[in-house]
């Protein structure tokens, strides 16, 4: 904790911050506090779980528009305090925890729809908001962000564009990076930038794709432009029974390199196939189960459908029908309501790794062995999800049932899996990660992961923020003084 | 502790976020917590350390929930945070840290005496929403229902449980029921949702059919449709809907002829501005406020557009926030349809 309740000049910075938002929107009740010293990440929430204290903010403030994003900063480089973005809190890795207490700046405020432009198709939003809320409002003018992560009902757009966010469709309709046409930002100093109104152009390097994924590190987004789709016309899903993920890989692959165009593809290995699917959606089969869908036009649903299944045939699967693919679509949030969810006392981990083709099986067999041999009360499962042109993301979980009561030992033994699996995986060529983030959990691998490179990005935090305000210790750069 | 009796809700929720686009407050006070999560995770602490109890910014919020149970309603395995609230709003009335404003409202709904007036078979219940704000609901049943005896004279018991005092709502529930079978009828409807709820669920009374309205009225048979339907919004009851999965609201009006038209964005938000908390306007005035306002801001056209809400209690905070929000009651929407 930088500042102390009972030091005047709390009180100093309270008067400054209540001056900018009002009192109404800077909160230091112990209730708010509490729930914004815990997001999804499993360390706090164990730490809470044992009885421990938490590291809490000492202020919580609700800016409503960029101009006070820009006055609190500009408090907050003046006092030098720390400045957490906090958007639904349901980040994985710890990105806004208030580490070194400071000022959470939660921007659920910020939660209007501006403008829905039919034309170019695109929505500019407030980033503050709910991304079901949006999808909602968009749908009812029509049109949809066809953004369908598992936490839709929980994150907000901002913390999508924090760390690179993804949803189910992302196939298709690609990730946040893929979404965002522009920002509007307010860097660590407080100025109010906007970046260029397309993504696609030959200005210069891309100042959109510097701030997605910075995690809060380099100023806070306030706005964006993102790209709306119509309501296609038909969506459908067929689902598979390979023998074994191997297979079922090769159909995977296939279908995205022969340039077909799913919404989705997603492939459980066996024992995530025994565990998962059979909870969810009542498979009892041995075999890693993989589902794909298209969406678009009828016919050429219809038509893409038709060539994949071909694709699929080729490895000689069960064919379990398009039923038990619309069940997947129908249920794909349930997997992660409690208590379908991996919950403490477990200690689990989402080992979210990224690689091309060519790696992406060794990867998955290198995090595999490492915590087989190493951690024998580990279960290891996983699944491939958000597959591109070229590759795919590998969901690898390990959970262990009874991992030790001291909440200190049970931290190490839970870094210490991560340091082993991700260090195995990003030496097959993996890169973490692909949707989660960094934040705090994974901040020690960055150099690892960059290499020298990592001075680059160190060198943009150092001129951007000079007085290391923005959510530091995270991502891997420095703690504050 | 009663919560403890809710210790599978509070380790489902306390690290759960899937429900907290739906969390009525949250959405409009921006704190984590007020949200089932940030509930769940303060009433664990209270759990591990009851002194926690006694912490005044936890009671404060736990008496802001809005207990409108979209959350509940919307989790695929229902885990009953409101019931983990009501449990911790009894914890904090029995441990004596129930704040003042809170026992001064207690104290008055406390003060209940029941009279039956009329005559007929039907039993009408006039809650006190309907009776001291709005006695053109009550005005507009009557005239539909024809020959009804009425009861009215307070709370049921509901507003009491739901601030924590259960035995003092029991006690005013012997009241009721005593009334209900002096008068010897053998249908109980009532246009009060939360009522209706109390005496479906919390307080059932031997040999008493209980009604909504919508119900009674939706018995009563087909009404002569008008030539052209008029468009509607509805703002559901969360009592009827998301406690007691209760259709027949829509049912009689579209029956009237009315098309019915999403009001918002979606059906799964709570619109009632604390309708759960049954005398929110009382306890959390600036909340109810703020829950009208975002409802107002979610209208198509407020200035135009008719709303038809599904509780008096709601009609009652929407209007008192906009004196001029075109809002009437199920009652009121059927006798315009049949040019009453």
């Amino acid at each position: 904790m930088l500042m102390s309740n009972q030091n005047y000049t709390y009180e100093m910075l309270r008067s400054e911050l209540t001056w900018v938002v009002g009192e109404d929107y800077v909160k230091t009740d112990d209730s708010d506090k509490l729930g914004h010293s815990i997001d999804y990440y499993w360390v706090p929430e164990l730490w809470h779980d044992r009885g421990q204290k938490g590291t809490v903010p000492d202020f919580i403030v609700h800016p409503g528009s960029a101009r006070e994003v820009s006055e609190i900063l500009k408090l907050a480089n003046n006092y030098g305090i720390p400045v957490i973005p906090w958007g639904g809190g349901s980040g994985s890795q710890g990105g806004a925890l208030p580490i070194y207490g400071g000022i959470i700046m939660d921007m659920k405020r910020m939660n209007k729809v501006l403008s829905i432009d039919p034309v170019s198709m695109t929505a500019t939003v407030e980033v503050g908001i709910n991304t079901q809320h949006l999808e909602w409002a968009v749908q009812k003018a029509g049109y949809s962000t066809m953004h369908f992560p598992a936490s839709i009902a929980c994150a907000t757009l901002g913390g999508f564009i924090a760390h690179r966010g993804t949803g189910v469709l992302s196939t298709k309709y690609g990730k946040m990076e893929d979404m965002i046409m522009s920002m509007e930002v307010v860097t660590p100093t407080g100025e109010i930038i906007n970046t260029l109104p397309v993504p696609r152009h030959a200005s210069g390097p891309d100042l959109t794709q510097l701030f997605l994924g910075s995690e809060g590190t380099l100023g806070v987004v306030t706005k964006a432009t993102m790209k709306i789709h119509p309501i296609p016309e038909s969506r459908k899903f067929h689902a598979f029974l390979f023998k074994n993920m191997h297979e079922a890989m090769a159909a995977g692959a296939k279908i995205m390199t022969s340039r077909l165009h799913p919404c989705v593809i997603r492939l459980y290995d066996e024992p995530e196939t025994a565990k998962l699917i059979k909870r969810v959606l009542g498979i009892d089969k041995q075999g890693a189960y993989l589902v794909f869908g298209f969406d678009g036009p009828e016919k050429m649903v219809d038509l893409e459908m038709e060539q994949a299944s071909t694709i699929a045939m080729e490895q000689k699967p069960e064919d379990l029908g398009s039923e038990m693919g619309e069940a997947w679509w129908e249920h794909r949030y349930k997997f992660f309501y409690p208590p379908y969810m991996f919950q403490l006392p477990q200690a689990f981990g989402t080992l979210d790794t990224v690689a091309t083709f060519s790696n992406i099986e060794n990867v998955y067999w290198a995090m595999k062995n490492t915590v087989k041999e190493n951690f024998p009360q580990a279960t290891f499962i996983g699944h491939f999800s958000h597959w591109y042109e070229w590759g795919c993301m590998l969901y690898a979980r390990f959970i262990i049932d009874n991992p030790p009561q001291d909440p200190h030992e049970a931290i190490a033994l839970y870094n210490k899996i991560w340091d082993m699996a991700i260090r195995a995986a990003i030496k097959e060529g993996g890169v973490i990660n692909e949707h989660h983030g960094v934040g705090l959990k994974l901040g020690r691998m960055m150099k690892d992961l960059y290499g020298p490179a990592f001075k680059i990005l160190q060198d943009i935090k150092q001129v951007l923020d000079p007085n290391n305000i923005m959510n530091p210790g995270k991502m891997g750069f420095k703690g504050a003084r | 502790m009663n919560i403890d009796k809710y210790l599978d809700v509070i380790k489902a929720c306390r690290f759960c976020f899937m429900c907290r686009h739906l969390a009525a407050v949250g959405n409009v006070t921006f704190k984590e917590s007020d949200t089932p999560r940030g509930r769940a995770l303060l009433l664990d602490k209270v759990r591990m350390d009851s002194k926690n109890m006694k912490n005044q910014d936890y009671i404060k919020t736990i008496y802001e929930a809005e207990l409108s149970a979209s959350c509940r309603y919307h989790c695929v395995n229902h885990y009953d945070e409101v019931g983990l609230i009501l449990g911790a709003r009894q914890d904090i009335v029995e441990s004596g840290n129930a704040p003042q404003n809170i026992r001064t409202v207690a104290d008055d709904l406390k003060k209940v005496e029941f009279t039956v007036e009329g005559t007929g078979d039907v039993l009408y219940y006039i809650d006190g929403y309907t009776k001291n704000h709005q006695p053109e609901i009550a005005s507009a049943f009557l005239q539909l229902a024809g020959n009804c005896k009425t009861i009215s004279g307070g709370d049921c018991g509901k507003a009491l449980n739901v601030l924590g005092f259960a035995e003092d709502a029991s006690i005013v529930n012997e009241k009721f029921k005593k009334a209900v079978k002096a008068s010897c009828s053998s249908t109980l409807v009532t246009s009060c949702p939360a009522s209706y709820d109390a005496l479906k669920n919390d307080f059932p009374i031997d040999g008493i059919n209980v009604m909504h309205s919508s119900e009674y009225l939706l018995s009563l048979g087909s009404i002569n449709k008008p030539s052209k339907s008029i468009n509607v919004y509805c703002i559901d009851s969360d009592y009827l809907k998301n406690y007691n999965n209760l259709t027949a609201p829509r049912e009689l009006l579209k029956s009237a002829g009315y098309k019915l038209d999403m009001f918002g964005t979606n059906l799964e938000e709570s619109y009632a501005a604390g309708e759960g908390a049954v005398i929110y306007d009382e306890i959390c005035p600036e909340l109810m406020k703020k829950l009208s306002d975002r409802v107002f801001e979610l209208a198509d056209n407020p200035e135009k557009d008719l709303i038809i809400t599904f509780s008096p209690y709601t009609k009652f905070a929407l209007k008192k926030s906009k004196p001029d929000f075109n809002a009437i009651s199920i009652e009121e929407a059927i006798l315009k349809a049949k040019g009453n």
